[in-house]
């Protein structure tokens, strides 16, 4: 019988079946078991409360602040790793192996609480605009970012490694100095190769803001985690939590997905043949529902 | 160049103006590690002059044309190109730093500097600061083997970048001079084409019209047809050929003889980093003198 059903549907969609029904039995044993509160669930995802959709929203900001601050950082490591100037390669390496050296919550402890308890500098308040950033937000951010940099550093220079040595020559023999050779010439090709592992690395960071719970930034996770100490509703609330996750990190693979192929220009297949590089979207690489093409 | 000028050169009588000779290369030496790869490698180019430089591979030819504009650094000896010292300031022996280190031998041939007023002692190299050699480089264009082109932009972007960048010419201006310049090569139509898109004749007339936008004095050649298909290696000779009747200096590496021939007001034949013969097309192909040359001749020809 199995044989017959999955001749008749093709095994992806036998398996695509099989996980829908598993989902469906999932949702009906949890609505049948008296401990779950099913709408306390579907509140936190259709009627979240103010202080949920602040924690969202600083999720968000924080993580797309830090990234930034990260691949800016990541850059300047990068050129300053392969600088000839000794003491720039010297002050690189040492951050990098600080940063990725030690853990990120211990980070967060001793530069939030260390620092200003041993009175060395104390995280301020800042207000940008109408924007009022807590300095538990600000050190967060900071931190984060800093610590991204040195996961960056490295990804920014495999992709400027990976750029043919003789663009800088042309570039060079057109008379551009370094400064624009990289910024014109090298970086947008090494773009490319860096793109996707910063797609990564921005898809933990959403994640990793978690973290800055230590440091009572009330994000996503510190708020559903206060609100399930108030009521309880510890699984309902946190399936609520993981869902927001999914739903920021799946639209992070949609766009990701645009970027990546904004900066395919001109690397589409070649006259003289020779593959290009895969010009799917998220949701073909994530389902892939079509049957590979034949070869 | 006038007809008494020349004249008046050939009897020896006039000493040409320095403007004249836009490129001279001194007592050259240059070692990758322990190799020794140009050996007192001496060379002049006059303006509007065709210097075609052949000799079997690893002889150092493509070495000595990246060196004219400073991607290979230089251990001892001088390249000037109008008259402007390439890559290096000159200081007194004894000052500034050597300008490489780990070398057994810097600067083994004191070589009295243009600029020593009077003071016989040895002048050192010292790399020059990285805007003067941008500002250098300015002036000296250059082909390479691969194309080099910018895969990232379309054909225009390629020619104009440069101009825009470095010149800080207007876009507008620079979109008509690059489109002057792809007319010029016979490729107004891919304007908008990225390179990986183009065959690599079209790629190599592209990255010729991309040296000319910023309006050399000099433009480098290192071996632009050999990563070609044979059959596309015409169209880029061709484009050359045009050049060079136009009155650009042109330094080129090359195994086309044919081009040579043709088009070279002078053939440098080089063999292990040192010059062996130099002469008209006429004397180095057909009455060779020196043995090294006459052996390379036979094996191409």
């Amino acid at each position: 019988m199995t044989a017959s059903v999955l001749s008749r549907l093709g095994t992806r969609r036998a398996i695509l079946a099989g996980c829908l029904i598993f989902v469906a039995l999932s949702v009906s044993g949890c609505s049948s078991n008296a401990h779950i509160r099913p709408q306390v669930f579907w509140d936190s995802i259709f009627h979240p409360s103010p202080a949920l959709v602040n924690g969202i929203g600083l999720t968000l900001l924080i993580s797309v602040v830090a990234q930034a601050l990260g691949v800016i950082l990541g850059v300047f490591a990068a050129i300053a790793k392969m600088a000839k100037f000794f003491p720039f390669r010297l002050v690189a390496n040492l951050y990098v192996w600080l940063f990725r050296g030690t853990p990120l919550l211990v980070q967060l402890m001793f530069f939030y609480y260390g620092f200003p308890t041993a009175g060395i500098f104390k995280w301020p308040a800042v207000e940008i605009g109408p924007v009022f950033i807590l300095p538990e937000v600000l050190a967060g951010i900071v931190i984060l970012g800093i610590n991204e940099g040195a996961y960056m550093a490295e990804i920014v220079r495999a992709g400027i490694l990976s750029v043919d040595p003789g663009q800088t020559e042309a570039s060079k023999s057109l008379g551009m100095n370094y400064g624009q050779t990289m910024r014109r010439i090298v970086l947008p090709q090494a773009a490319r190769v860096i793109i996707p592992p910063l797609g990564n690395e921005f898809n933990n960071m959403l994640k990793t803001t978690s973290l800055l719970t230590v440091i009572s930034v009330f994000e996503l996770y510190n708020t559903t985690s206060v609100a399930a100490g108030r009521n309880y509703a510890t699984f309902e609330l946190f399936a609520g939590a993981a869902v927001w996750y999914l739903a920021m990190t799946t639209v992070w693979g949609f766009v990701q997905a645009r970027i990546e192929r904004r900066f395919a220009r001109g690397t589409g297949p070649s006259q003289g043949g020779g593959a290009g590089p895969r010009r799917e979207g998220f949701a073909a690489r994530f389902m892939s529902l079509r049957a590979p093409i034949e070869q | 160049m006038t007809i008494a000028h020349d004249l008046l050169g050939a009897i020896g009588g006039v000493p040409r103006p320095e403007t004249d000779v836009v490129v001279e290369a001194r007592d050259v030496n240059k070692w990758f590690g322990r190799l020794h790869v140009l050996k007192d490698v001496n060379l002049q180019v006059k303006r509007q002059e065709t210097v075609v430089i052949i000799g079997p591979s690893g002889s150092g030819k493509t070495t000595f044309i990246r060196c004219v504009n400073h991607l290979e650094k230089i251990q001892s000896g001088r390249i000037f190109v109008n008259g402007h010292l390439i890559g290096y300031r000159e200081t007194e022996a004894g000052g500034g730093f050597p300008i490489i280190g780990g070398l057994p031998v810097v600067n083994r041939l004191p070589i009295v500097g243009r600029r020593s007023n009077g003071s016989s002692g040895a002048m050192k190299l010292v790399e020059d600061k990285e805007k003067n050699i941008a500002a250098q480089r300015q002036e000296i264009g250059m082909v390479f083997q691969r194309f080099n082109l910018f895969p990232h932009m379309t054909a225009l972007e390629n020619i104009i970048e440069a101009p825009i960048q470095v010149r800080g010419m207007a876009r507008d201006e620079a979109e008509t001079v690059g489109r002057a310049l792809l007319e010029r090569v016979g490729l107004a139509a891919k304007e908008k084409v990225y390179p990986n898109q183009l065959s690599g004749g079209q790629q190599q007339r592209i990255a010729i019209a991309r040296a000319l936008a910023m309006k050399p004095a000099l433009m480098l050649f290192d071996e632009p047809t050999s990563a070609l298909d044979p059959e596309m290696i015409g169209e880029v000779l061709e484009v050359m050929k045009e050049l060079a009747r136009e009155g650009m200096t042109m330094i080129v590496v090359s195994h086309e003889m044919g081009f040579a021939r043709e088009v070279a007001n002078r053939v440098v034949m080089m063999d292990d980093g040192v010059v062996v013969e130099e002469g008209t097309p006429d004397m180095v192909f057909s009455t060779p003198t020196h043995e090294r040359t006459k052996t390379f001749l036979s094996k191409i020809l």
